[in-house]
């Protein structure tokens, strides 16, 4: 075998294991949260229903892809609130951080790798989620390119997810707490994501604003590519802007890593 | 060629000068004054390949700061270090292969996981080769009396273990040099002679170079040859620790117990500084006094069961260096 030690992807693997076999062992939390999406899955549906019954169908959607637009969000919240970049706040608060940098690895793509490992974990809850959420709705199912391209979004999405995270994290390299700033970011990103309320119901000019701003990229456009409010046509454009925010922000994160490495006064010695 | 060098080494911390109280604190938010703290001030340091040194110095002296810079997640603020070739901080990777450190405060294992674990982690980190990571591993298992304790979670481990742990996991794949920091810090007499031995044994059978920092004078006593003192930053010695014992341990300790206990003894030439009637200390300066003389002495002046001589301790010549500073002429 030739040693490729620069391109050697095994570690970040392994990470990624380590993770995913940390995160099985705490098992009631698991279990909980298939049982909590079950019920706001059924809260939802109910919550939907009343308010189309008093106003059919805005921006022609309909109830039924309402109720599955509101399904999926709720699925893919299992994979994406995991909060795969916890571990840069516990190793610079701890100070391990300096052990990690001792290291012959990128400490970006280790977080990575964890975070990865951690979501792959509750990726494989949706599949119990998705049968129990069956009982309860009906969802819609698209055309196989449909359902193709929602995931290559959905894929997007993910890694601007991590991203933000990963930069509004490594504000920690200075200030050593996040947590103002992680619940404002939090509120935001609820609100303006598109995983509550799609967007297309944001009415005017603020709805074009909130439709173009980077939370949208996480929730929204694999939803409304999925539901087809954003149709063939439009799936070149909707992917394209994904994109965009996800260079933003791999070159606010390289940025913020590169200024952060030169900066590291690590605490408690 | 030196493995390890250092020119004119300096780092400096720059923080936000703090004012007390709540209305400083307010303050503070607004100014932007600064404190300069030099932690590194000139530090000129030259290590051959397989030497074992120790590095010395008081609480705040920037003992962890130099190797901080040595292992490349501290950037200079001035001066140059280059390790194995290596200018850590703009190769921190590829330093890293080159470096193993231990920290005796803080571990590099993965908590959760079992010990053996942390070791596979390690393993696909540097890319061991298997079968050379499985010989290592068994022969530090050996050596470091781990077995019992391979497939525990890090958390339950004892201090002891953890340390054990830690020494095997800077050492898997084979650095160069290695680090340690305060190894054997809150371990019992049996774990540190443990540790000693590991640390000497993979000196002389790998020839690797270890720069032992620790506040334990006895770890550098029994390891070192060589020792460079700071304090506040500044180199003040750099040699061999026989000379400085020398130079600095004039004073010898007479021990004498007698056959019935004696209410104040005293001794011609040697100064009386501890007893409890059966055993009495003197102090005796070894140039002014032999001991062959004083114990006859004694011998002739009271009954005595037994008489030993003490060696100055590296530890009290070395408080003595920080107190009155070091002199290249000190004889007295």
């Amino acid at each position: 075998m030739i040693a490729l030690p620069r391109y050697n992807l095994e570690p970040y693997v392994e990470f990624a294991k380590k993770a995913f076999a940390r995160e099985a062992t705490y098992r009631m939390e698991v279990f909980t949260e298939v049982g909590s999406l079950v019920l706001r899955i059924y809260l939802l549906r109910a919550v939907w229903t009343a308010l189309y019954a008093q106003n059919a169908a805005p921006m022609n959607l309909p109830l039924h892809s309402m109720i599955t637009y509101a399904t999926i969000a709720l699925l893919m919240s299992l994979i994406l609130e995991v909060d795969g970049t916890r571990l840069i706040r516990e190793r610079l608060r701890d100070g391990s951080i300096a052990t990690d940098l001792m290291k012959p690895i990128s400490v970006p793509f280790y977080f990575f790798s964890d975070g990865f490992g951690n979501t792959a974990l509750h990726a494989a809850l949706v599949i119990p989620s998705l049968l129990f959420a069956l009982l309860l709705v009906h969802i819609d199912v698209p055309s196989p390119a449909t359902l193709a391209v929602f995931f290559l979004s959905f894929a997007i999405g993910y890694f601007v997810n991590f991203l933000v995270n990963f930069t509004m994290n490594a504000v920690a390299f200075w200030t050593l707490e996040t947590f103002a700033l992680q619940i404002i970011v939090r509120w935001i990103s609820d609100l303006l994501s598109g995983q509550i309320i799609p967007l297309v119901f944001v009415p005017g000019n603020i709805g074009r604003i909130v439709l173009a701003l980077p939370f949208a990229a996480i929730y929204s456009t694999p939803l409304l590519i999925y539901v087809g409010v954003i149709p063939p046509g439009g799936w070149l454009a909707a992917l394209g802007f994904q994109v965009l925010w996800l260079v933003v922000f791999a070159a606010a994160a390289a940025a913020i890593w590169r200024a952060a490495s030169r900066h590291i006064v690590i605490q408690g010695g | 060629m030196p493995i390890v060098r250092t020119r004119e080494l300096r780092k400096v911390f720059r923080s936000v000068k703090r004012a007390p109280g709540a209305l400083g604190a307010l303050k503070t938010l607004f100014s932007r004054e600064y404190e300069d703290k030099v932690a590194v001030s000139g530090i000129e340091m030259s290590i051959e390949a397989g030497e074992l040194v120790g590095y010395i110095g008081p609480n705040g002296a920037g003992k962890s700061t130099t190797i901080k810079m040595l292992t490349g997640i501290l950037v200079p603020t001035s001066g140059r270090i280059e390790v194995a070739g290596l200018v850590p901080y703009e190769r921190r990777r590829e330093n890293a292969r080159n470096i193993g450190v231990v920290f005796g405060q803080r571990s590099q294992l993965y908590w959760d996981l079992p010990l053996v674990e942390s070791f596979e982690l390690l393993r696909a980190i540097y890319g061991i080769p298997r079968d050379r990571y499985k010989a290592d591993l068994a022969a530090f298992v050996e050596l470091l009396q781990m077995d019992e304790f391979l497939n525990t979670p890090v958390r339950q481990l004892s201090l002891g273990q953890r340390m054990r742990g830690d020494f095997a996991a800077a050492m898997l794949h084979d650095p160069r040099i290695i680090y340690l920091d305060e190894p054997t810090i809150g371990l019992d007499v049996v774990a540190k002679e443990a540790i000693r031995l590991f640390i000497a044994k993979i000196n002389e059978e790998r020839g690797t170079t270890v720069i032992l920092t620790t506040h334990d004078l006895a770890d550098v006593e029994r390891l070192c040859r060589r020792i460079v003192l700071i304090d506040k930053g500044t180199l003040i010695y750099d040699g061999d620790i026989e000379r400085i014992k020398t130079q600095y341990g004039t004073f010898r300790t007479l021990v004498v117990t007698f056959a019935r206990p004696i209410e104040r003894p005293s001794l011609e030439g040697a100064h009386l500084t501890e007893t409890d009637g059966k055993t009495a200390r003197f102090r005796f300066d070894r140039h002014r006094e032999r001991a062959d003389v004083l114990i006859g002495r004694v011998a002739a002046q009271y009954e005595i069961t037994d008489v030993s001589i003490e060696e100055p301790e590296l530890e009290s010549i070395i408080r003595r260096i920080y107190v009155e500073g070091y002199d290249t002429g000190a004889t007295a």
